[in-house]
């Protein structure tokens, strides 16, 4: 025990020297969606080389290669390559799966890093002090460890055709929801799909429940003592019967979502959200008026070859008409998960090179480089579809010739609140509550049959979760 | 002991030891050990894996915990395993009766058709289907059940729009709908069987039948099925097998949904393993699917011998 922890105390402290030490060789990067020089691009990205040349010129003989193939399935990936000792030496993952599906060994563990200077932000005593807190926080596994390092956001909204709704005669973006079901109806009349695609729960429940919740926001978001609400806030909420159907805030927005998607074509109700991109093809085709989607999209419909004219507009707001518990808040940028930047690094578990004396000295001392407000904001800056998240940076949301982008700016400016039921297990939102979201939605189940197996869904949750991390939920008030 | 006639009568029993007998053979020996390495390696290794590993927390990547009986507990007890149970043996009772009766009326219309280069003509009709991949099969049968897609245009057409329906996003129409596609189910592999068996039977035995007053559907009953009995057991066992491990067309189209309405525990084991990494869960899943069809398959080899 002594062993180990001289051992970490160690090599923390020769990882926390400034400059990537006596190693020199080829840091290998999968940078996602800021991946420089990607074939096929209209406008292929230059940032990132640019600041890798940076680096290099720095530091010589020591080389930045950029991975750049398509990666259809990140976590598959990761996975096997891990397996094989062979994982990139800094990938993007969502800090989600590192924390729960992944396994253990594919990330090192950055937190003990973050609160360490980088000598490359001037002044910076601890790396994370330069990060975004309630980001951190969200990110942050159960037992404290942090995988990811996260800088950005995607912001969700409605992108509608704007010649389409012309064509339904509807002359002015829907503010309310008597507003947006009225829209998609007039959309209906005049042949034209409103919405085609399967309505994602965690997407629209965010934006719901942080109104039906705006409340209590403190309390939910307080159980760990940390800002944003992190897994274990929610997983002490649903086991405290909050956010569980117990409370009749919690599924009173369902029948207004029903509303609305009675409105859409069935097929994709009960579907898998990961079958979405027949939803985004429908779009670009023109055969659907309005795609919920985030601001990543702008760029693929770029990608696309979109002539015709794009508009965006918020989450509407609720009012008591539609639940007697609507609060009223703006919730429109309730749903902003973490986007592009968001890069963890591998172990000598999962890459056999970083046993080599020093590189994993090198390969942090690289993302310390890259991993500055002001590198953040050049990489954003340049990719134009998602938002920096660190104090001192600002949105740069650009993408289409044609797109208006003035809802999502603005939605950008709102003080982030979110409250949500999705992150405690693998399981939850994405899976067993779309599951059960989709078949009230397609008329298969009752409201009440829904509550009900959503009631043992959640306590599932509440339980594996305290069972996977060693947590006893009840000690919290 | 009297040998059959047909088969060498067993050597008498050596009276040197296992090692005198390898020393001898040995050139056999060392021809057959690549093969036997390979084999060992890529279907034994994997299978012995499953195996131990089913009785682990494993996920994949670090050391496998050892848990006992917990997986197995876990996947008996769990309700969607009780939902996808209950779809998998509508799927095997259903897949076993379109993997033989389809198949056997065509090799038996075929087969009697006159005219070789008709035979020829139809048989390679219902075979050459075989070469378009699986995948696009899978995918064109999900535009067909589409609210805008072929059948609904079909049933509108001739009148029926009250038939008209969501097939794959009902409860109580997405599993016959995915046990159904593939219209007019005739395998190719299990027709050839078929007509290979059919071909097997003596002109005489047909002609004797003849005589004796069996044609039409008394010939097939009192001629054909006792004498394709060997051939309807094998593509029984298959289907049995083949059915118990397969989840592709929930996975392409359904994603075992509605609900859980369309999964089988072969899906719950592939999505326990990639998507929530619980591969010692998954791998308790797959010995049991492994028991399962041992099981049916020993029942059905039970059925058929029983019947002689």
């Amino acid at each position: 025990m002594k062993r180990t922890v001289v051992l970490s105390a160690l090599l923390l402290s020769s990882l926390a020297v400034a400059a990537p030490g006596s190693w020199r060789g080829t840091i290998t990067m999968s940078a996602a969606d800021y991946a420089p020089n990607f074939p096929g691009q209209a406008k292929p990205l230059k940032v990132f080389q640019q600041i890798a040349a940076e680096y290099e010129k720095k530091y010589p003989g020591i080389k930045i290669k950029f991975h750049t193939e398509p990666i259809p399935d990140t976590n598959t990936m990761i996975r096997v390559k891990a397996a094989a000792g062979d994982l990139f030496d800094i990938y993007w993952a969502q800090a989600y799966s590192l924390n729960s599906t992944l396994p253990k060994g594919v990330a090192t563990d950055l937190a003990p890093y973050f609160k360490q200077p980088n000598p490359y932000i001037p002044g910076n005593k601890a790396w994370q002090d330069a990060m975004d807190k309630a980001q951190l926080a969200e990110s942050r596994s159960a037992n404290g460890a942090v995988y990811t390092l996260s800088g950005d956001k995607v912001v969700y909204g409605i992108y509608y055709n704007k010649d389409l709704f012309k064509k339904a005669g509807i002359t002015k973006v829907p503010t309310s929801w008597p507003e947006l079901i009225a829209a998609s109806k007039k959309l209906n009349a005049a042949g034209v799909y409103p919405m085609h695609a399967v309505p994602a729960y965690p997407w629209w429940s965010r934006h719901f429940l942080s109104d039906l919740y705006a409340k209590d926001y403190a309390k939910l978001t307080g159980y760990d003592g940390l800002p944003g609400q992190s897994p274990l806030d929610e997983a002490v909420a649903i086991s405290k019967g909050i956010l569980t159907p117990k409370d009749k805030r919690f599924m009173s927005w369902w029948p207004v979502m029903k509303q609305f998607t009675d409105t859409w074509p069935k097929d994709y109700l009960t579907a898998d959200p990961a079958k979405n991109y027949d939803a985004f093809q429908d779009f670009v085709g023109q055969k659907e008026a309005m795609l919920y989607e985030g601001s990543y999209k702008a760029r693929e419909m770029q990608d696309a070859g979109v002539k015709f004219a794009v508009g965006t507009f918020n989450f509407p707001k609720l009012t008591k008409k539609e639940s007697p518990y609507a609060t009223g808040a703006n919730t429109a940028n309730a749903y902003a998960g973490t986007g592009g930047f968001q890069y963890a690094m591998s172990t000598p578990q999962s890459n056999k090179s970083l046993r080599e004396k020093g590189k994993q000295q090198a390969v942090l001392d690289w993302m310390r480089y890259f991993g500055t407000p002001k590198n953040l904001q050049r990489l954003t800056a340049e990719q134009g579809t998602y938002v920096p998240t660190w104090p001192g940076t600002s949105a740069k949301l650009g993408g289409l010739g044609n797109f208006d982008s003035g809802a999502l700016a603005a939605q950008v400016k709102l003080p982030e609140r979110s409250i949500g039921v999705q992150t405690a297990t693998a399981n939850l939102g994405w899976v067993d509550m779309q599951r059960i979201f989709g078949l009230y939605l397609s008329g298969n189940i009752t409201l009440a049959q829904a509550e009900k197996q959503v009631q043992t869904t959640l306590d599932r949750a509440a339980a594996d979760f305290a069972r996977k991390n060693n947590v006893n939920l009840s000690r919290y008030k | 002991m009297t040998a059959l006639p047909g088969t060498r009568s067993a050597p008498p029993a050596s009276r040197r030891g296992p090692l005198a007998r390898l020393r001898e053979g040995w050139p056999a020996y060392l021809f057959l050990l690549p093969t036997l390495l390979v084999v060992g390696y890529f279907s034994y290794y994997p299978a012995y894996v499953a195996v131990t590993r089913a009785f682990t927390d494993w996920d994949g990547l670090n050391t496998p915990n050892f848990t006992g009986l917990e997986n197995f507990q876990r996947a008996l007890t769990d309700p969607v395993m009780g939902q996808a149970a209950l779809n998998l043996a509508i799927w095997v009772a259903a897949g076993l009766l379109l993997a033989v009766v389809p198949p056997l009326l065509i090799a038996e219309l075929i087969f009697h058709l006159r005219g070789r280069r008709r035979q020829y003509a139809y048989r390679t009709l219902f075979v050459l289907p075989i070469v378009i991949p699986s995948l696009v099969l899978l995918l064109v049968w999900g535009s067909f059940y589409r609210s805008d897609g072929l059948l609904n245009t079909l049933l509108g057409a001739v009148g029926l729009e009250g038939l008209r329906h969501d097939w794959l996003s009902d409860l109580d129409t997405a599993l016959p709908s995915l046990i159904f596609l593939g219209f007019p189910y005739i395998d190719a592999f299990n027709f050839l069987l078929i007509y290979a068996g059919l071909q097997n039977i003596p002109d005489e035995v047909f002609d004797a039948a003849r005589l004796d007053g069996a044609t039409g559907w008394r010939r097939v009953l009192r001629i054909d099925l006792p004498l394709l009995r060997p051939q309807l057991a094998l593509i029984a066992v298959l289907a049995i097998i083949g059915n118990v491990q397969y989840f592709i067309s929930p996975l392409v189209l359904t994603s075992g949904g509605p609900g859980f309405a369309t999964t089988v525990p072969a899906l719950l084991m592939y999505y326990t393993a990639t998507r929530d990494g619980e591969y010692g869960y998954a791998m308790a899943i797959a010995v049991l699917l492994m028991i399962v069809v041992v099981v049916l398959t020993a029942f059905s080899r039970l059925l058929s011998r029983g019947n002689r």
